[in-house]
């Protein structure tokens, strides 16, 4: 009937690592302008000396988010903050939308991609604005 | 006779399944459908008549042009406009703009105030913005209350500064004096269908600034019941023609022919010059200094056939059908309401707004229950709806909105209701 599958229920449901880090390395928010959802995403790093660029060697150990989202944003970041223990930069990148689409149940409706990516934009700003 | 099942059969996409339901297409808000007869219009065009107007001295060309003037000369009877006065463009946010490029940078200046409601789509706000911030001039924001309907007297005012750009927001009486140099509005709400009462508005703020130029976006209100330009006492008036039944790629601006002929052109190029020499140009007389190139011309001829069906429908049967079905839509919604399934935005009283429904289903996400709605075949519109100053003003970050028009019908209202019933129990586990 729906698109929405059992894990994506069940993960906006009881979504995991929701609130924040006490010791956070980085903080990063990103919106969807169309439908004014946000998230704010927090995760602790390692192979990274704060104030230098973030490397190769950089790897993510743990993510905290929050923010207002659809069943399919909400259960994106849930199961990405899973998903992405132990991920570098490469890892992130390769992962990819097509990790995503399959990570939710191996089809998003293209009017959703937004949502479906939203925390995974986020994400992808631990290696931008280096150095921070 | 307006018969709604007949109106129906006009619609080939009305058959249509999708998910394998009957679609119920409750979108005409963003772009209406388009009857067999437009559809045929622009197909026979390309058929047997295309070729560029104004260019040719050949039969064809001369064919084509007098569409494109038949068509100026339907849209301009349809509003009550004479045919010099209407530009076409591709859709109204173009129309907009080229009010702000053509007349906004020559006549706003530093210390001047332009005005607008907080119910404008954005493409009736940002060109303002912006203007605004280049001119050092001032923009003023009238504020909604709590059913979305304008702030008149009273109130809080408050002012905002950012990035170079000063914004006042509070009820109109307190936004009001010489200064305002233009006041644009829309005459419909896209999201809350709140019908602002324009005229009361405009005749208050002539009191204060005789000089006052007014900008209508009329994008919901064409398509929805009888303008009639010289009735809504605007300078400018601002729509979409693919929201009145005619194809996308259509949008219309009518200016009052005195201004126009004192406003510089938009876009340079062919077809808007008077002469041209190599040390510079004149300018065509209003409507061609405003339309720069080739048009969509198809679509032109589409949209004077689309003003032809309304007509034949006639405009205040159009309303009258739209009213019937936003006041049903609004009773058995406000079922819904009262039994905590859903909360609804926007005025109550039928006669103060047009056929849009903005909802929310309560712990449901708009995204998510349009998309559920969807499996059902219902085509509805979710988030912000290009006014997110509007939408977050109600406290959410997003709405569904369902809209209504000609061919819509109280079963599909009846089906609507039923299926946002099913909506919390995807959810529930
Ligand atoms: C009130 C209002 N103004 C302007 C627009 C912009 O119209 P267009 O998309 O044709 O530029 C719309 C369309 O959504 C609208 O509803």
């Amino acid at each position: 009937m729906t698109d929405y599958k059992d894990i994506i229920i069940d993960h906006y449901k009881n979504p995991r690592n929701f609130g924040s880090l006490d010791n956070a390395d980085i903080s990063m928010d990103e919106s969807n302008a169309s439908c004014g959802d946000m998230i704010q995403i927090q995760v602790k790093l390692s192979g990274w000396i704060p104030g230098q660029a973030r490397n190769d060697k950089t790897v993510i150990e743990e993510m905290r988010w929050r923010g207002v989202g659809c069943a399919i944003s909400t259960a994106a970041a849930s199961m990405l903050s899973e998903k992405i223990v132990g991920m570098n930069r490469e890892d992130l990148e390769e992962f990819g939308e097509a990790g995503i689409v399959e990570m939710l149940g191996g089809e998003v409706n293209a009017g959703r991609m937004k949502c479906a990516t939203l925390a995974y934009r986020g994400l992808l700003k631990i290696f931008e604005n280096n150095g921070n | 006779m307006f018969d709604v099942n007949k109106i129906r059969n006009d619609f080939p996409i009305l058959q249509r399944k999708v998910h394998g339901y009957d679609l119920v297409y409750l979108d005409s808000g963003a772009t209406s459908q388009k009857p067999e007869s437009v559809i045929r219009a622009m197909d026979d065009f390309y058929r047997n008549t295309n070729a560029n107007i104004h260019r040719g001295v050949y039969e064809m060309s001369v064919e084509s042009t007098l569409m494109v003037d038949g068509a100026r000369k339907k849209v301009a009877d349809f509003i009550g406009a004479r045919t010099e006065e209407i530009i076409f463009t591709r859709n109204a946010s173009e129309s907009l703009n080229l009010v702000m490029y053509s007349w906004g940078k020559d006549n706003i200046n530093e210390g001047d105030v332009i005005l607008v409601s907080r119910l404008e789509h954005h493409s009736n706000l940002v060109p303002w913005q912006e203007l605004c911030r280049e001119k050092k001039a001032e923009l003023r924001i009238i504020d909604v209350d709590s059913e979305g309907k304008l702030k008149i007297v009273g109130g809080e005012e408050k002012l905002y500064e950012e990035g170079g750009l000063r914004v006042r927001l509070g009820s109109l009486d307190k936004l009001v004096d010489a200064k305002v140099k233009l006041f644009s509005v829309t005459g419909a709400s896209n999201v809350l269908g709140t019908l602002p009462d324009t005229l009361t508005m405009i005749r208050m703020i002539k009191e204060r600034s005789p000089d006052v130029k007014v900008l209508i976006d009329a994008s919901q209100m064409v398509p929805h019941m009888k303008v009639n330009v010289t009735k809504l006492e605007a300078d400018f008036v601002a729509f979409s023609g693919h929201k009145m039944l005619g194809p996308t790629g259509t949008g219309v601006l009518w200016g009052k022919k005195k201004i126009l002929s004192k406003m510089r052109p938009f876009l340079y190029g062919g077809d808007m010059i008077g002469e041209v020499k190599i040390t510079g140009s004149t300018w065509a007389d209003t409507p061609s200094r405003f339309e720069a190139g080739t048009p969509d011309i198809a679509g032109i001829i589409g949209l004077g056939v689309a003003v032809d069906y309304l007509e034949n429908l006639g405009m205040d049967n159009v309303r009258e059908h739209e009213k019937e079905l936003i006041k049903y839509a609004l009773e058995k919604m406000a079922k819904l309401e009262e039994e905590g399934l859903v909360k609804l935005y926007g005025p109550r009283d039928i006669e103060e707004r047009g056929g849009a429904l903005a909802f929310n289903v309560i712990n449901v996400h708009p995204h998510d229950a349009a998309q559920i709605l969807d499996s059902f075949g219902i085509a509805v519109r979710s988030g912000q709806h290009c006014a997110a100053p509007l939408v977050t003003s109600f406290g959410v970050p997003a709405m569904v909105r369902a809209t209504f028009y000609v061919y819509n019908t109280k079963k599909e209202i009846d089906y609507l209701v039923d299926k946002i019933r099913e909506v919390p129990k995807v959810f529930e586990v």
